[in-house]
């Protein structure tokens, strides 16, 4: 069965496609605005119901837009807040039904969760889920607010003074965390890369060099390698992590990685939990985006008419090529991501 | 209070503009309609609208109003992604015959409230017009008779012709069109005349030549009252030459924006053209224009592989059968061992074992059967064409055509059912559902000079069809390579011209375009060449060689109705023949005017095709005796113009034989 699309689904993927919402920070806050429409709206009597629901709408905004990992990530993130308070309130009624203990014990909630996994019927109506569900939604929205926050408060313990930091193209943590690092620590030099063919290097180095005591240094993606053996560290961001550690990042963050790790300058990553994805690489179709041809080689000229041009958006990172993740929860290894991955979504979600 | 409203962006789509360029498919249904890489041009131009903040579109529909009505229906209710932030309204009428008419009956309709986006459903663009918007209203600022701003496209120079180049002159200072003319189909132009005035009364004037009309263009309110006050006015391009002549009376001046290069903008109205946007936007340059892009259908329809191929994940293809820049829908199969290159594949289609091909277009439901050859060429929606088949050089089938098998077609249009209207014409049929249709330019065909039988096979369409490109690209560097030859070899007649004699060939040039335009008296025409000649100092042999140079000059030889190119030398012939008779008597002036054509024969390939026709003619009409044509036969250099002695060899054998038969 086909399920329609909302209007407001429909809206977001038009907005999306027509590069109104951009920026996985946004997007993400759209898609959650649309989860919260959806669970304070009246069509879904019990968690079985809203679960479809859900489901129903990421897979829209996933077959529309494959590449934009973080709507089912917040999907499941959803999925897995349903799961969690239904579970709890259910444990509370029977709690309340035995009136075996009034309070919930902590050995007594895993136990319960634990034991009635297997049979566990959502399908049953239950009372004070939306507004509980509510009620969690605001913190997951705060946790997205605060995330970039979180992460640019460990810039400092990161970054130490007169250090020389590489970064590539634009992305809106890695310019928070700068920022905050140009604040507290003195005579850095920050090398940006422009990150050609968009060339988005050149926003974050305009404004970065509003902020006083700093070196801006912009450079050609060419010239990345020559550069590396001077710089202590490398700082980027990502459009998403993939489930095995590795990044699915701006075109260009291979070839710094891949430096990086000729000169042993270590390659921190920053990554807001929403964007922590439990893909595999080998989804191959939907992992790369090609732009335009135009980007690369002039329409006019003579070998346009016989060449193939590509101009993909991405780059794949393998996860040995990355130190260390910065999430708005602390620093964890590449080697860590599958368990945050299994805090964060629940394993039957994984497969939306 | 209306006045503090926001002033909402309003666009108007023409829907059928040149129907009859996409015989027979545009018999069959509204061309606007005619998928392109699998999305109607209808959505493309729609799209287009939407990304550049259009929030009202009216699209005018003529002839098949019902099936564009049903498709914007279809199109809001699966949400279109033009559906969103823009109201589509189709409008229209059966009456409305061109766009001159359209354009009066929007403006009776009083729908359009200030300036406005003029667009033809043919138009592929990913540009954005919101900047020529603003440009268009900054003009109208300062100029109230701002009637409209043209929007153009800078083209490569190595790019085929597809008739919508031209050659505009523009005020560089405020950016005023000046001068505005199309460019020909099918031979390059060596010299361009513009008129002395726009260099006159403009101090910084530029000139460009290689520009493209997407037929784009944004218009004042006045546009709509200036077609409604000229019934004259038909086409876009009549407006513009309307009222580049009539500036003062009209009071009212076009402007011109160029597109940026990274913006990709074209027009197709006819199968080359069709050919060429399809080729970009498979390749990408009218991103996001691009297949896997969605944006048409909500869901992401392709997955991009490696060397341009965009597959559905419903299609049943090996990758090996695919070569490169290939499109294939949902619901299509492709048999073991058939290769396809640079195709577009509709839904549903499929392809028998052992096929080749090249630059197909399939429409949706199409069944090729097995071990078929298709070249260049387009197969309406449902369609089935049989076992070793070979179709090639621009064919195009209109929709469920059967094709028998072992049919071999090249060049041809067909259709599935027999038009009633033109059972004048014996029809040739390959079998029940497959009947050859003329294309419009043969039907059009004037029947009045029919002297000639070989008239009839020169008639070459004027209607570019799909090739292949790589062909065309080689026939132009093949032309400015001889042209370069030509350069080199000293020898040759065509040495620079002294001042004195290309004045003088110039104004016979003038002379007799004005005579043959006005159908003056030849007499008149023989001593305006005479004053000429001795203004001039011109020796007699000069005046012949140049006076039959001139008349082959004429713009009626040079740019011919059809390409029919024997027709319009003997038109010119019959008014201007007593002028040339005057020159061309004795033996020697003859060769002077063979030597004359020689010449000509390098400049015009249309002559050169037909020289011995030529020939012939002039020696029918008794311009030149059979002498004459064998001593200039004899002439001719072996080496350096063996096409030509090749070319002429028949007419001198035949011309041997009656002279020996009249001896006899």
């Amino acid at each position: 069965m086909r399920e329609q699309p909302l209007k407001e689904v429909t809206q977001l993927i038009h907005a999306i496609k027509m590069g109104l919402v951009e920026g996985s920070y946004n997007i993400t806050n759209k898609t959650l605005d649309i989860f919260k429409y959806i669970i304070m709206s009246k069509s879904w009597h019990s968690a079985d119901e809203l679960m479809r629901i859900v489901r129903a709408q990421s897979r829209i905004l996933q077959a529309a837009l494959p590449q934009e990992t973080v709507t089912s990530n917040i999907a499941r993130r959803i999925l897995k807040l349903t799961r969690e308070e239904f579970d709890l309130l259910q444990a509370k009624v029977q709690h309340f039904a035995d009136d075996s203990q009034a309070s919930l014990s902590l050995h007594k909630l895993v136990t319960q969760t634990s034991e009635s996994n297997v049979s566990v019927d959502y399908s049953l109506p239950q009372q004070g889920l939306r507004e509980a569900l509510l009620d969690h939604l605001q913190e997951v929205e705060t946790e997205l607010d605060t995330s970039s926050e979180n992460i640019s408060v460990q810039a400092e313990e990161h970054i130490h003074s007169s250090e020389i930091i590489l970064t590539l193209g634009h992305s809106r943590s890695v310019e928070n965390f700068l920022k905050r690092a140009i604040k507290k620590r003195q005579f850095l030099t920050i090398i940006v890369a422009e990150c050609a063919p968009a060339c988005r290097g050149h926003n974050l180095a305009a404004t970065l060099a509003n902020e006083k005591n700093v070196e801006i240094i912009v450079i050609p993606d060419s010239s990345i390698f020559a550069m590396m053996s001077r710089i202590n560290k490398v700082i980027i961001g990502t459009h998403s992590v993939l489930a095995n550690g590795g990044l699915r990042a701006a075109c260009g963050a291979y070839t710094v990685a891949l430096a990086a790790k000729h000169y042993s300058v270590p390659v921190i990553v920053l990554a807001p939990m929403y964007k922590l994805s439990p893909l595999h690489l080998c989804e191959q179709d939907a992992f790369n985006m090609v732009g335009c041809a135009e980007d690369v080689i002039a329409y006019d000229s003579v070998a346009s008419r016989e060449a193939k041009v590509y101009s993909p958006m991405f780059d794949y990172v393998p996860p040995e090529l990355v130190t260390l993740f910065i999430s708005n929860t602390g620093g964890h290894a590449p080697t860590y991501v599958y368990r945050l991955l299994t805090e964060l979504y629940h394993p039957e979600d994984l497969e939306i | 209070m209306s006045q503090f409203q926001k002033e909402i962006v309003q666009a108007v789509l023409i829907a059928d503009n040149n129907a009859w360029n996409f015989k027979p498919l545009s018999d069959e249904g509204p061309t606007a309609l005619l998928p392109l890489v699998n999305v109607s041009m209808l959505d493309y131009a729609l799209i287009a609208l939407n990304r550049s903040g259009v929030e009202e579109v009216f699209v005018y529909a003529s002839t098949f109003l019902q099936d564009i009505r049903e498709h914007i229906k279809q199109g809001i209710a699966t949400s279109a992604s033009w559906s969103f932030a823009m109201t589509v309204h189709v409008i229209g009428g059966e009456g409305c015959r061109c766009f001159g008419d359209a354009m009066r009956d929007l403006d009776a309709k009083a729908l359009i409230r200030g300036n406005f986006i003029l667009l033809g459903a043919d138009t592929v663009t990913n540009a954005d017009l919101r900047p020529v918007l603003e440009q268009h209203k900054r003009n109208a600022k300062f100029d109230k008779g701002n009637a409209a701003t043209l929007v153009f496209k800078e083209c490569a120079s190595n790019t085929p012709r597809t008739g919508n180049e031209l050659l505009i002159a523009v005020n560089k200072q405020n950016d005023r069109l000046l001068y505005h003319q199309r460019l020909r189909m099918n031979h390059k132009e060596t010299r361009y005349q513009l008129p002395l005035d726009v260099f006159l009364s403009n101090a910084c004037v530029t000139m460009h030549h290689n520009l493209l009309d997407p037929q784009i263009a944004i218009g004042s309110p006045s546009m709509l009252s200036l077609f409604s006050d000229n019934f004259d006015f038909q086409t876009r391009d009549d407006f513009v030459r309307g009222l580049l002549i009539n500036e003062e009376l009209l009071d009212s001046r076009i402007y011109v924006a160029m597109l940026p290069p990274a913006q990709y903008a074209c027009k197709v109205n006819n199968w080359l053209a069709y050919q060429l946007a399809s080729r970009d936007i498979i390749n990408r340059w009218a991103y996001p224009l691009a297949p896997d892009m969605c944006l048409y259908k909500l869901q992401q329809q392709y997955a991009f592989h490696k060397d341009n191929i965009y597959k559905s994940h419903d299609a049943l293809v090996s990758k090996v059968a695919l070569q490169e820049n290939v499109v294939i829908q949902a619901g299509s199969q492709v048999d073991t061992g058939t290769l396809i290159n640079s195709s577009v594949i509709g839904a549903n289609c499929h392809i028998g074992k052992n096929c080749q091909l090249t630059s197909v277009f399939l429409m949706d439901n199409v069944t090729i059967k097995d071990n078929c050859v298709l070249q260049h060429c387009v197969i309406g929606a449902g369609a089935i064409i049989n076992n070793h088949c070979a179709i090639t050089d621009g064919c195009v089938l209109g929709s469920k055509c059967i094709l028998p098998a072992k049919t071999k077609l090249a060049n041809k249009l067909l259709s599935s059912n027999l038009r009633s209207d033109n059972n004048a014409i014996e029809v040739v049929s390959y079998g029940p559902q497959a009947y050859v249709i003329s294309d419009s330019a043969s039907a059009e065909a004037d029947d009045s000079d029919s002297e000639d039988e070989l008239m009839f096979k020169s008639n070459k369409p004027t209607i570019p069809k799909m090739c292949p490109l790589q062909m065309l690209l080689n026939e132009d560097s093949d032309s400015t390579y001889s042209s370069d030859d030509e350069d080199e070899d000293g020898s040759r007649l065509v040495t620079p011209l002294p001042d004195d004699t290309n004045i003088f060939l110039s104004e016979v040039i003038d002379s007799l375009t004005r005579g043959f335009r006005e159908m003056s008296n030849p007499d008149f025409l023989i001593l305006e060449i005479n004053s000429s000649r001795y203004a001039y100092n011109m020796s007699l042999k000069e005046v012949n060689f140049y006076v039959v140079k001139a008349v082959f000059s004429l713009d009626s030889v040079l740019e011919p109705a059809n390409n029919n190119v024997l027709a319009a030398i003997s038109g010119v012939f019959k008014q201007l023949g007593p002028v040339v008779s005057n020159y061309i008597k004795s033996e020697d002036a003859m060769l002077d005017c063979l030597k004359a054509l020689e010449d000509i024969c390098e400049e015009n390939e249309l002559v050169r095709d037909k020289i011995s026709q030529v020939v012939h003619y002039l020696y029918d009409k008794d311009f030149v005796s059979e002498d004459a044509v064998l001593a200039w036969y004899e002439q001719l250099d072996v080496t350096e113009h063996a096409t030509l002695r090749q070319s002429l060899a028949k007419l001198v054998e035949w011309l041997n034989q009656s002279s020996e038969e009249e001896d006899d």
